[in-house]
């Protein structure tokens, strides 16, 4: 079963994360939801497919009051990012799904109507959470042709979505990257294979370069974390990629 | 044919609806080929009631009449076939809801009682499928009405059949073309009433 952990909090203001499911089947890929609670409201990031819909809910009811739920970010279009959202929808129909506003008409094959999309331009923009004000932060074809990270500057987290996923062995189940170069082995085929666009690649790390990053959070795999972010986005900007084999 | 396996968490999923609806699609489309099949033997019938002459004008005016027939029962099954392709949709949203449902349900299983908004969540969907339901039951009774007043139809056809079998008796020379002609209208009307029968049977939702 997956289990909420809180990564971040300072006083009202909260990071979930809900990470690493080990009795989901083995056919499906694990994959990492985050929730940021700020106030009375809450966001939940890449809530994930329909299948782990009631591990994710129930991990999420155990930490926090899921009729806070105000959005989700989806930070791309993929099934395993959001294709659980007509039972999130069925839960809390008034939610609103921030999403690039290229999927704004293709994610209501996955549920909702006109009125749940808020769609980000490819510029990037502000999501605002009881206050609190979150950056949809650019990171188009990577590896999705509308993709968008979200920045948390008061937590100092990126979400990150697809980028710094690894794709790690059962047996690991570690919230935090605990070593990196034994780590990166597991990202290496993803990056390679899943981003396409070196030129993508490179703006996004002079973009992200530039953030005050204290932990980069991605959708599949394990978290990165003071020095550990650094070393990744070098280690992305190295990287060759846009390649089937290595 | 394997069972449909259970997705998880023991959650089946329900094919049922859409099955019937296919079964139903299917005989629909049978009857509309023999339909087709009946207009085209009426139109032979005509042909060879003219040939046949003085000694044939029954026949040639239940030729005409069954050709109508035929001509009618397409219009019934067009409509019939329009009510069930409507019928996909309303099916297709009531199974939607009953798998939400039930994932929602496994969702707060898991959550443990008392998860804030579970109830009027649960009360939502409920009132969701309901009207679906209402929905559905309601274009189950329009096709079973539809298919009722066809089988009167093609009764009034089995009717005209055994006229056109008295006919041929009187038919001279033609006799026993004109016999085999409306022996081969009586099977075919004789399997579209079975496919009817079956058609009558079937329910798009279950009482």
């Amino acid at each position: 079963m997956k289990q909420a952990h809180c990564i971040y909090q300072d006083e009202e203001h909260r990071w979930l994360a809900i990470a690493r499911d080990t009795t989901k089947p083995g056919y499906i890929i694990d994959t990492n939801e985050y929730v940021v609670v700020h106030g009375e409201e809450a966001l939940l990031c890449d809530p994930g497919g329909i299948e782990i819909f009631p591990s994710v809910f129930s991990a999420l009811s155990a930490e926090c009051d899921p009729t806070r739920l105000a959005g989700i970010f989806a930070s791309h279009q993929d099934p395993d990012i959001i294709s659980s959202l007509a039972l999130w929808l069925e839960f809390k129909p008034d939610l609103k799904c921030y999403t690039s506003w290229l999927w704004q008409s293709f994610l209501p094959h996955f549920g909702g109507q006109d009125s749940t999309f808020v769609p980000i331009p490819d510029s990037g923009m502000t999501i605002r959470l009881d206050g609190l004000e979150l950056q949809a932060i650019p990171a188009h074809y990577l590896h999705s042709s509308g993709n968008f990270h979200l920045y948390d500057p008061k937590a100092k987290i990126l979400f990150s979505g697809d980028v710094g996923a690894a794709l790690l062995p059962a047996d690991h189940n570690e919230l935090y990257v605990q070593d990196f170069s034994r780590h990166i082995r597991h990202a290496e085929g993803f990056h390679k294979r899943w981003m396409g666009s070196d030129r993508a690649k490179r703006d996004w790390c002079e973009r992200v370069s530039r953030l005050e990053i204290d932990m980069l959070v991605p959708q599949h795999g394990a978290i990165y974390q003071g020095a550990d972010v650094q070393r990744f986005i070098n280690w992305f900007a190295a990287l060759e990629v846009g390649v089937l084999r290595s | 044919m394997n069972a449909p396996e259970p997705n998880f968490h023991g959650i089946a999923p329900r094919t049922g609806e859409l099955a019937r609806i296919v079964r139903v699609n299917e005989e629909i489309k049978a009857i509309v080929a023999t339909a087709f099949r009946i207009n085209l033997m009426a139109l032979n019938a005509i042909f060879l009631a003219k040939r046949a002459g003085n000694a044939a004008l029954g026949f040639g005016v239940l030729s005409n009449e069954l050709r109508r027939f035929a001509q009618d029962l397409t219009r019934h099954m067009a409509s019939l076939r329009e009510m069930t392709s409507g019928s996909v949709g309303s099916v297709t949203g009531v199974v939607q809801q009953q798998r939400i449902a039930a994932i929602l349900a496994e969702a707060l299983r898991l959550s443990g009682e008392g998860v804030p908004g579970a109830r009027e969540a649960r009360r939502r969907g409920a009132t969701r499928l309901a009207e679906q339901q209402v929905r559905l039951r309601s274009l189950d009774l329009r096709l079973r009405a539809a298919v009722e007043e066809t089988q009167q139809l093609v009764e009034l056809g089995g009717v005209l059949a055994r006229s056109a079998k008295i006919e041929a008796a009187y038919g001279g020379s033609f006799s026993a073309a004109l016999m085999q002609v409306s022996t081969d209208f009586a099977e075919v009307i004789a399997q579209i009433k079975r496919s009817l029968e079956v058609l009558g049977k079937e329910r798009l939702v279950k009482d």
